[in-house]
């Protein structure tokens, strides 16, 4: 696991599948609980992933949502992106070629807290702010 | 030495320039069918290709701007104030362009940029003068990869005398010097290259880029979007002014969600485009689609779809009730409760109980 700034940079085993799914979430969970967690999955070195791994993906996505966070692929082999593909979730998460892109896109921007319930954007600038910032 | 430009709003440019495989009929019906204005007045990432057109040209401080335009109706809404930019209506564009050469002409402006609408060219306009200037000739036209671009530069003087729809065509072919971009360009000559332009805005491919302000890396939401904080948003992608998100829905791969729609409960919007005032239902998955109000033209397969029930897919003022026929129903319902009815079912068969075998 490595800590860049408010990100963690975790990698993913060789194998994705019930096993190590379980002791990866072990070593997970906590950041996961944390507020706003930014995580980053290096996915380079995935040989084998199974349903389990899907599961586990989809199950980290959803924790960190909550929590106003955000979980980013990184370094997504061909042959598991084909898996991703297949079941058709790739398209939830953000995918990057290394884990460096998939960090500096978390630090340029974080989004603002709103209560429970609000939506979490609600743009509060006019027109003229808008094309005065661009 | 003056410099101004005509915009031109309107299907003529279709003769002269078409490079595409695909027949300029097909483009026209789908078009027509799946669109209200021409292709370069419809907003994508907040702005029209018309609007962007117009911007470059009033940053390079131009004498003057007309925009010539075959109805009223075809004008698109603009975003932000450009000087020195007129209106024309007419419907003849071709007698119009003369006029406006000529009228240049008297006004002391000697050269001009003519430019439909439907062609978007990121190139540098000064260059592009300078050659004409170099090149001494009438008109200069341009040219990329993929062919001849509805984008010249005349000289307003020699070009006068000449019909302008011939001198147009004939500027590529007589063999003057022409212009080469290579940078950005998009043609619509197809609702698919809408698709492409809002990719490439979102990808960062070409210098304009969509309204509004990125609220994190390749999310842009304009004026009064609303994304659910159960809502999620894969970037790159543009929420447009007044639009909602609601609850569990998923904008995804360059999708560009444009002003007054709504994306309800649960939907995904997969490298889509939802034009102005649409609302599409819950649970849905859009992919690789164009959609405008109840008109859905899947880019995949090539297929324009018009779907009647508007809990699916409505224009955003549109009523969402949706009344069955009464008669159909009543029929649904009579047909349930006959098969509800418990049926008499014989244990054994008897003399007698058989109606259809023993007749008295």
């Amino acid at each position: 696991m490595q800590t860049r700034g408010p990100v963690i940079v975790m990698e993913l085993p060789e194998k994705l599948n019930h096993a190590e799914v379980k002791s990866f979430l072990n070593e997970l969970q906590p950041l996961l609980e944390e507020d706003r967690p930014y995580i980053v999955l290096d996915c380079s070195q995935i040989q084998y992933m199974d349903s389990a791994g899907v599961e586990m993906l989809l199950h980290c996505l959803e924790e960190a949502m909550k929590r106003d966070g955000d979980l980013k692929l990184a370094a997504v082999s061909p042959a598991s992106a084909v898996i991703l593909e297949l079941m058709r979730v790739d398209r939830l998460f953000e995918v990057f070629e290394t884990a460096d892109q998939a960090v500096r896109s978390f630090q340029v921007f974080a989004p603002e807290t709103t209560a429970e319930g609000q939506p979490w954007y609600a743009a509060p600038q006019g027109l003229a702010d808008l094309k005065a910032a661009s | 030495m003056g410099l101004g430009a005509l915009v031109v709003i309107g299907a003529g440019n279709r003769g002269l320039t078409q490079s595409r495989v695909q027949s300029p009929e097909v483009s026209a019906s789908l078009e027509g069918s799946l669109l209200a204005a021409p292709l370069e007045c419809v907003e994508v990432a907040g702005r029209s290709l018309v609007e962007r057109s117009l911007e470059r040209f009033a940053a390079v401080n131009l004498e003057a701007i007309s925009v010539l335009v075959e109805s009223d109706a075809l004008i698109p809404p603009f975003r932000t104030h450009c000087r020195n930019v007129k209106f024309r209506v007419s419907s003849d564009l071709n007698m119009a362009i003369r006029e406006e050469l000529s009228d240049y002409s008297r006004q002391g402006i000697e050269h001009a940029f003519v430019n439909w609408a439907s062609t978007y060219a990121e190139t540098d306009l000064l260059d592009l003068f300078s050659f004409h200037r170099e090149a001494r000739q009438a008109v200069t036209p341009t040219f990329d990869q993929h062919g001849p671009l509805a984008l010249w530069v005349v000289d307003c003087a020699k070009a006068q005398p000449l019909p302008i729809e011939k001198l147009l065509r004939a500027a590529g072919v007589n063999g003057p010097s022409e212009y080469f971009i290579r940078e950005h360009v998009n043609r619509q000559d197809h609702p698919r290259d809408l698709r492409q332009f809002a990719s490439d805005m979102l990808r960062g491919r070409c210098r304009t880029g969509p309204c509004g302000r990125e609220v994190r890396p390749g999310v842009w939401l304009d004026e009064n979007a609303e994304i659910h904080r159960r809502a999620r948003v894969v970037a790159p992608a543009y929420i447009g002014c007044d639009s909602k998100v609601r609850a569990d829905a998923l904008i995804t791969r360059f999708s560009n969600i444009e002003r007054e729609c709504c994306i309800d409960c649960g939907t995904v919007v997969e490298d889509s485009s939802v034009l102005a005032n649409t609302s599409v239902g819950i649970w849905l998955d859009l992919c690789h689609a164009v959609v405008r109000e109840n008109m859905l033209l899947n880019l995949e397969r090539e297929i324009l779809i018009e779907i009647l029930d508007p809990r699916v897919l409505r224009a955003t003022g549109a009523s969402r009730k949706f009344v069955p026929k009464i008669r159909e129903t009543q029929e649904v319902l009579k047909q349930i409760s006959d098969l509800q009815q418990p049926r008499q079912v014989l244990n054994a068969w008897q003399l007698g109980n058989n109606n259809n075998l023993i007749q008295e």
